[in-house]
């Protein structure tokens, strides 16, 4: 993307971001509320988005929103249904994707500026169902309130993503010796409306970078890249926060340590090596970076707060744990006390979350909580409470529970 | 010779003209005059814009009384929603330690601009009030928390 259209990008987030913003507060209220629909009487704001479904609002500005556990029902996510994050502003549509530029540099001996033309044209594309989710997922469940976006489990997909393999592009650019991390860059303007600062910049080792299944998307369930989920590219590293997975892809910078950009380090994407009290700062000394998500299970049907009209139960959903299989899916109708194992299917491949169901007979009317806990390949199951407390909430991963009324 | 003169004081006179009459359709003699510009003639239809806009979100803009009615309230409002909306403000239940590092990682992070200490103090002041933790169940009485 040339200079010249990120200049005007600036000027034009600034006006409609920041400059709007004081302006509109000064305004009476009038278009705010029709903007995305006005609050429901209960429960959250509904997002009202052209080829977005009603996924519950968590921050209009910057846009953030999560999918309601009984929309992530569909085996494989359709793009309406997949939830939004974003850190900065949403940059401007290109007038010619093919000529968009990805720039590849720091320790590789051919650095590069590849068009995302040639990306397509020189590397051999792939089609993997590849989850993505919020390294926040999950932070409503802890207690106290931990800082950041309230997700509940919704922070989370499981689309098919087309793309080319890092590996063929860094291969093609060759790696140094010296090269042991990546950092990317979006084009998002900052939250202030800066074209020129990183609104964020994550990274991954080398080895995660050259994992097969991380790519540099250009298709989403077989459609080009929306706007909203990084038009034209981004970068889709399975199994870790999502917030390594850059959308709008500007830049990869191959590192000879590790990366040192906005939200790697202080407390962000972050867990305690040592745990420390809820509720307390906390030492940014005590806390590692969270790499594989952690296990998590989610019931998909029925919806929380259900009325049954039959003691059976035909219930669903989806289970998935960062770089790990789910081995086990249990389920509980009586706080744990006994449980039932679910049946499992085999994921679609690598890194898709994998489908479980069961049928449960309640033993009689009234009103039941029904729990399900996933258990991962190397034995890791889900806990009863939010565990593992940090400022800013990540790897909250408790039990899901859902409640049910069976009437007569 | 005089036939000559007679021929240079046309060819002079002529070329004045065409001049003075040049500079006057320029426009040149009456500058705080409008000139008739004839309209460009039509050319082949330009290709379709693209919308830059097309996908984004809707634009979304907030209002003091969004936020709870309280002391600080709009100098809170303004300083926080120069970059994000209240929604987010509204979601936390935080100590004032944490709002105080929150302050600290909006600046650090977030390139928030510095404030003055007075103001921080008043901002501090609004938050902790307004959104202290209101989750309650084990954790929210720590025996070790403070």
């Amino acid at each position: 993307m040339p200079r010249s259209g990120t200049s005007k990008a600036s000027r034009r987030n600034v006006l409609k971001g920041v400059g709007m913003a004081t302006i509109g507060a000064s305004l009476p209220p009038v278009g705010s509320a029709l903007a995305q629909g006005a609050p429901a009487a209960k429960g959250p704001k509904l997002l009202d988005m052209e080829g977005k479904a009603k996924l519950a609002v968590l921050g209009d500005k910057p846009l953030v929103a999560e999918t309601q556990a009984e929309l992530l029902d569909d085996s494989v996510t359709p793009t309406a249904k997949l939830f939004i994050r974003n850190n900065g502003q949403v940059p401007d549509v290109t007038g010619d994707p093919k000529a968009w530029k990805v720039k590849i540099d720091g320790e590789v001996n051919t650095p590069m500026e590849i068009t995302v033309g040639d990306l397509m044209s020189k590397f051999p594309a792939v089609t993997y169902q590849l989850m993505l989710e919020c390294g926040g997922n999950g932070r409503s469940f802890f207690t106290p309130e931990a800082r950041g976006n309230q997700w509940t489990n919704g922070g989370a997909g499981c689309p098919m993503w087309t793309g080319v393999r890092l590996a063929d592009v860094l291969k093609a650019a060759g790696l140094k010796s010296s090269a042991v991390y990546i950092g990317s860059y979006g084009a998002d303007p900052t939250l202030a409306g800066d074209t020129d600062k990183p609104s964020i910049s994550r990274g991954v080792p080398i080895a995660k970078a050259m994992e097969e299944h991380t790519l540099i998307a250009f298709k989403l369930n077989g459609q080009d890249m929306p706007l909203i989920h990084g038009a034209p590219v981004r970068l889709v590293i399975p199994g870790w926060p999502a917030s390594v997975s850059t959308k709008w892809l500007k830049r990869i910078w191959v590192r000879d340590k590790e990366h040192d950009g906005p939200g790697m380090g202080g407390f962000s994407y972050r867990v305690p090596k040592k745990p420390i009290v809820p509720g307390s700062k906390g030492d940014e000394k005590d806390m590692a970076i969270l790499e594989s998500m952690p296990v998590r299970s989610v019931i998909t049907f029925p919806a929380d707060g259900t009325r049954l009209t039959s003691r059976k139960l035909d219930l669903r959903g989806h289970a998935w744990a960062g770089d790990f299989d789910i081995k086990t899916v249990d389920i509980s109708t009586d706080y744990g006390v006994t449980w039932k194992p679910a049946k499992v299917d085999a994921p679609a491949n690598k890194y898709a979350w994998q489908n479980f169901s069961a049928s449960i007979e309640l033993p009689t009317t009234g009103y039941y909580e029904v729990w399900a806990k996933a258990t991962d390949s190397k034995g890791v199951t889900q806990p009863f409470q939010a565990a593992n407390w940090n400022p800013q909430g990540y790897g909250a991963n408790p039990i899901n529970r859902i409640r049910v009324l069976v009437e007569s | 010779m005089s036939q000559l003169n007679v021929i240079h004081a046309a060819v002079i006179g002529l070329a004045a003209t065409f001049v003075v009459l040049a500079f006057d359709r320029a426009g040149e003699l009456r500058k705080d005059q409008y000139v008739y510009v004839p309209p460009a003639p039509k050319v082949a239809a330009a290709p379709a814009a693209v919308d830059p806009d097309k996908g984004k979100p809707p634009p979304h803009n907030d209002k003091v009384e969004d936020l709870p009615e309280g002391k600080n309230r709009e100098l809170t409002f303004y300083t926080c929603t120069a970059c994000h909306g209240v929604a987010l403000i509204k979601a936390q239940g935080l100590t004032r330690d944490l709002w105080d590092s929150t302050l600290d990682l909006m600046v650090e992070k977030h390139r928030m601009p510095p404030i003055k200490p007075e103001e921080r103090t008043e901002i501090l002041d609004y938050l902790a009030e307004q959104f202290p933790p209101r989750r309650k169940g084990r954790g929210s009485d720590n025996p070790f928390l403070k």
